[in-house]
């Protein structure tokens, strides 16, 4: 470590001669970008060794392979749930996939920008409407939606799952239920689509226009240039979407724990009940003991290292695809004679292709608004003053608690999260030499750290700030390991706002003989603050909505005596409040009370979003200028 | 061997464009809007077939944006308005009907910047006849082979034809990009400074190129090099500002400009 500090000080960007106090800054930032690595192995090593009692005793490959898992029988085999994770997943690939790259195709090449309406009549009225519709960008808009879509809490997907989703394909199922594979797969999709489509339309943006020219220039339609050459040329950007869409939907929890079905076996239709790797943790984890070696618990955390291990083989496969076209090994022999060529018209193909596109994005749109309509009109009835904000017992829930954990749970991991994140970010950009292997390193383990799903994140914070905090389910414990979650966003956009502030500035800074953390603290952050903040809001969406790393941390207590929440206690978030009203009904508390909460929540990611979209678009026009 | 256009069933009709006449290009009165900024002005040009058409003129004259109208290029230009008539091959293509993939397919560009596909170098040749319906595999064999013969590749490439196009020098991309567009027979080949981007040896292979392609293809080309539209060109145009100041034979226009802007352009005095 003091060997790359040495370097990075001797290098370019350093200008004063080092002194004390600079040097000791810059240990600090080195020891924040180090946090990530730590905590990965961290992780993997706490979730292993609490998972060894189950190991020792079944032995690692008999729990693999092992098909039978039976709680009372003392048997713990995880290979039906690994199965059925596979088999979901891969459902969800195919049919998340399709409709995120597709869409990801309009939004680059047929979104159009505005309406073209044409109102030339007399009422005034409408003449404003018709210019009003005109004025909205549509791309905008369509951007929009597929944030909003990323932004709704996974549990608010699960209702919709269990009510919409499950109540449209259950006239296909015998038992007239519909949950299983199909619904599993369903409503991953839908939570997979954002993902997939943000990611391939940057690289489908990233694509030269030259290429897309090129192709015209041929004789293609722009249908024949998109699908045969600009496509294929963002294949690589496409397939890490893909990738990253499949992580998301292996470590997705709460959602699929509400419409798999739950239980243990293999998938045998389309409707059998299923249960896959985070579900089961989810079903049976308060079952289980608190002892360490108590064979049910340990088992769960063996769930959860295979979980891990599968999230982290999605995410290290990342870097495998290949990023450029290479060609083929060998020579190719022509063996062409003669004949005639014939040109003709063609092009049904990508034609048809296109409208796919049109189709699967109004799709999109269609999801996304049946969505908002089903939580809103089944919501607002149930929404009251006293609901809300009322006193909060037993027998009259309300979300004043909820209010008050979540609004802590978000200030504390924020205060642990942004100086860390920001700090690694400074190291990352600003210390160490760019491209070093050292940068490459922390990289992998932050994009690792991002990839791990969030209930091992929960069967984490339950073995270690759990245990730090008292031995028993917290706020703060639950604040600790939501910190470590937002960690890599807040990391990965601090960077990308740092590297985006000109170099000029720095060097202004240095030339009025200003010391390098003076010039950091003073110039450079200060002109990264916009990209800071939108990480800030993100990771304030992401905490809102997160439940499976919360109900394991600062746990599901939903009446307090009074309504002052100590952090020190437990408290249940709004969003595991949501999922409560699911997982532990009782007439006070069910679908009712859900769908009021699911109101409040869709009310924040609005606001969430709205304040990103006005950040982002005051940049925007900065850079014009 | 020649290539047939077929004309079965409206809809993979291929628009007949008849280049049996002495004229391939004609550019009559073409006025381009940019929005409101007018680009070109009262363009009047012939472009004679099996000739080789240089543009000359200072940056920003416009000379891309009128080799970009025979193709219809600008058609991506949000904004942009043509009037007048261009007609290439006896056809109006402006007009209403025209088949936009019929007109590239007959007249073909290269790119300032060579723009090889992300593919094989085979595959980047059988493009364009593979969109156009050509699937049998021996005669995309010899479209490639004779396309490559007559890019003046085929010795080089010969042995690395499944290796990616990314993977050429410039000067061979370029080639190759030439290889592509004459893969489809075009009747007229539209050059934007094909050579700014390479060093001088590649520019000398682009340039023997150009002038025993004369032979199959009609081209226009769009260049800062003097010497380069000196030694390869027969006509020459000269711009500025939207206006074609001056056009007819290279050799007369480079030793004796009737117009002093000319002479001054091509003597360096400004540009
Ligand atoms: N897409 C466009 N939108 C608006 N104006 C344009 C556009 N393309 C070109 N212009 C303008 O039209 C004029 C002619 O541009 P053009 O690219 O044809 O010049 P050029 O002669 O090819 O110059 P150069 O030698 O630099 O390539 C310029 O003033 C340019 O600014
Ligand atoms: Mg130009």
């Amino acid at each position: 470590m003091d060997n790359t500090l040495q370097k990075t000080q001797n290098g370019k960007r350093r200008i004063n001669v080092s002194k004390g106090k600079e040097k000791t800054v810059g240990a600090l930032f080195f020891v924040c970008a180090g946090l990530s690595v730590v905590a990965v192995f961290g992780i993997i090593a706490y979730i292993l060794y609490a998972s060894v009692p189950a190991f020792r005793e079944y032995g690692f490959f008999q729990m693999l392979f092992g098909a039978k898992w039976n709680t009372e029988r003392g048997e713990y085999g995880l290979l039906t749930m690994l199965v059925n994770t596979l088999v979901v997943t891969f459902g969800a690939l195919l049919i998340g996939g399709t409709i995120g790259v597709f869409t990801a195709i309009f939004l680059v090449f047929w979104c159009p920008d505005r309406f073209h309406l044409r109102y030339e009549g007399k009422n005034r009225a409408l003449r404003r409407i018709a210019r009003a519709v005109n004025a909205i960008n549509l791309r905008t808009v369509f951007d929009q939606v597929i944030k909003l879509l990323s932004g709704i809490p996974s549990v608010i997907f699960g209702y919709f799952g269990v009510s919409v989703i499950c109540a449209m394909i259950k006239g296909m199922d015998v038992y007239g239920i519909g949950k299983g594979p199909l619904a599993s797969a369903l409503v991953l999709a839908i939570m997979i689509v954002p993902t997939i489509a943000s990611l391939s339309k940057n690289a489908l943006e990233a694509v030269p226009q030259s290429y897309f020219e090129g192709a015209l220039a041929l004789g293609n339609t722009k249908a024949q240039a998109v699908f045969r050459v600009v496509f294929p040329a963002a294949r690589s950007g496409v397939v890490s979407a893909l990738i990253l869409g499949v992580g998301r939907a292996v470590g997705e929890t709460m959602a699929v724990a509400m419409v798999s079905g739950g239980r243990v076996f293999f998938p045998e239709g389309l409707f059998t009940p299923v249960r896959t790797l985070t579900t089961n943790i989810a079903i049976e984890f308060a079952d289980a003991g608190h002892a360490w070696d108590d064979p049910l618990r340990s088992a769960l955390f063996a769930s959860g290292f295979v979980l891990l291990l599968l999230a982290l083989v999605v995410n290290l496969s990342l870097n495998l695809v290949p990023k450029e076209y290479k060609g083929k090994k060998g020579t190719k022999q022509l063996r062409g004679q003669g004949g005639e060529a014939v040109y003709r018209k063609k092009g049904l193909v990508p034609e048809i292709l296109k409208y796919a596109a049109f189709f699967m994005a109004a799709l999109v749109v269609a999801v996304l608004i049946s969505i908002i309509l089903f939580i809103l009109i089944n919501g607002i009835p149930h929404l009251s003053w006293s609901f809300l904000f009322g006193p909060s017992d037993f027998s009259h829930p309300s979300l004043l608690p909820a209010f008050i954990s979540t609004g802590y749970v978000i200030l504390i991991s924020l205060a642990i999260a942004l100086p860390v994140g920001i700090g690694a970010a400074i190291f990352l950009v600003e210390y160490a030499k760019p491209g070093s292997k050292l940068v490459k390193v922390i990289r992998t383990f932050v994009d690792t750290l991002a990839g791990v799903p969030s209930i091992v994140f929960g069967l984490f914070g339950n073995l270690f700030f759990c245990k730090i905090f008292g031995d028993t389910y917290s706020v703060v414990a639950g604040s600790f390991t939501m910190a470590l979650i937002i960690l890599p966003t807040i990391i990965r956009s601090t960077e990308e706002s740092l590297i985006a502030v000109p170099a000029s500035l720095r060097e202004a800074s240095y030339g009025l003989g200003a010391g390098k953390a003076r010039t950091i603290f003073k110039v450079v952050l200060p002109s990264a603050f916009p990209g800071i903040a939108t990480a800030a809001i993100l990771a304030i969406g992401r905490i809102v909505g997160e439940s499976a790393a919360l109900i394991y941390t600062s746990g599901m207590l939903v009446t307090t005596e009074g309504s002052a929440v100590n952090p020190m206690n437990m408290g249940a978030t709004l969003t595991v409040f949501l999922y409560m009203c699911w997982a532990e009904p009782n007439s006070y508390l069910g679908f009712n009370q859900a769908y009021a909460t699911a109101v409040v929540l869709l009310l924040c990611t609005l606001i969430l979003n709205f304040a990103v979209y006005l950040i982002q678009r005051r940049v925007q026009k900065k850079q014009k200028r | 061997m020649k290539d047939r256009i077929t004309e079965t069933g409206a809809k993979n009709r291929l628009d007949r464009f008849d280049f049996t006449g002495e004229t391939a290009v004609r550019v009559e009165g073409v006025d381009l809007y940019y929005g409101d900024f007018q680009a070109l002005k009262k363009i009047d040009m012939t472009v004679k077939k099996h000739e080789i058409t240089a543009m000359i003129g200072p940056s920003g004259c416009g000379k891309s944006t009128l080799l970009k109208t025979l193709n219809r290029m600008n058609d991506l230009v949000e904004g942009c308005r043509v009037e007048g008539k261009i007609t290439v091959g006896g056809r109006d293509i402006y007009a209403k009907d025209t088949d936009l993939s019929a007109l590239r397919k007959n007249v073909g560009m290269v790119f300032q910047k060579p723009n090889p596909f992300p593919m094989s170098v085979y595959d980047n040749v059988a493009y364009a006849p593979r969109t156009f319906g050509v699937k049998k595999k021996d005669l995309l064999d010899e479209i490639v082979e004779r396309s490559l013969k007559q890019a003046a590749m085929w010795d080089e490439l010969k042995d690395r034809l499944k290796k990616s196009a990314l993977g050429l020098s410039g000067g061979q991309q370029q080639r190759l990009c030439i290889a592509r567009a004459l893969s489809v027979r075009p009747q007229v080949l539209l050059m934007d400074e094909p050579t700014s981007a390479l060093d001088p040896i590649s520019t000398g292979k682009i340039e023997e190129l150009c002038e025993e392609l004369k032979q199959d293809v009609t081209i226009v080309i769009v260049t800062h090099n003097m010497q380069q539209a000196a030694r390869i060109s027969d006509k020459t145009g000269f711009f500025l500002l939207g206006e074609l100041i001056e056009f007819g034979e290279t050799e007369e226009m480079f030793t004796s400009p009737k117009r002093p802007e000319t002479e001054r352009y091509i003597t360096g005095r400004f540009g």
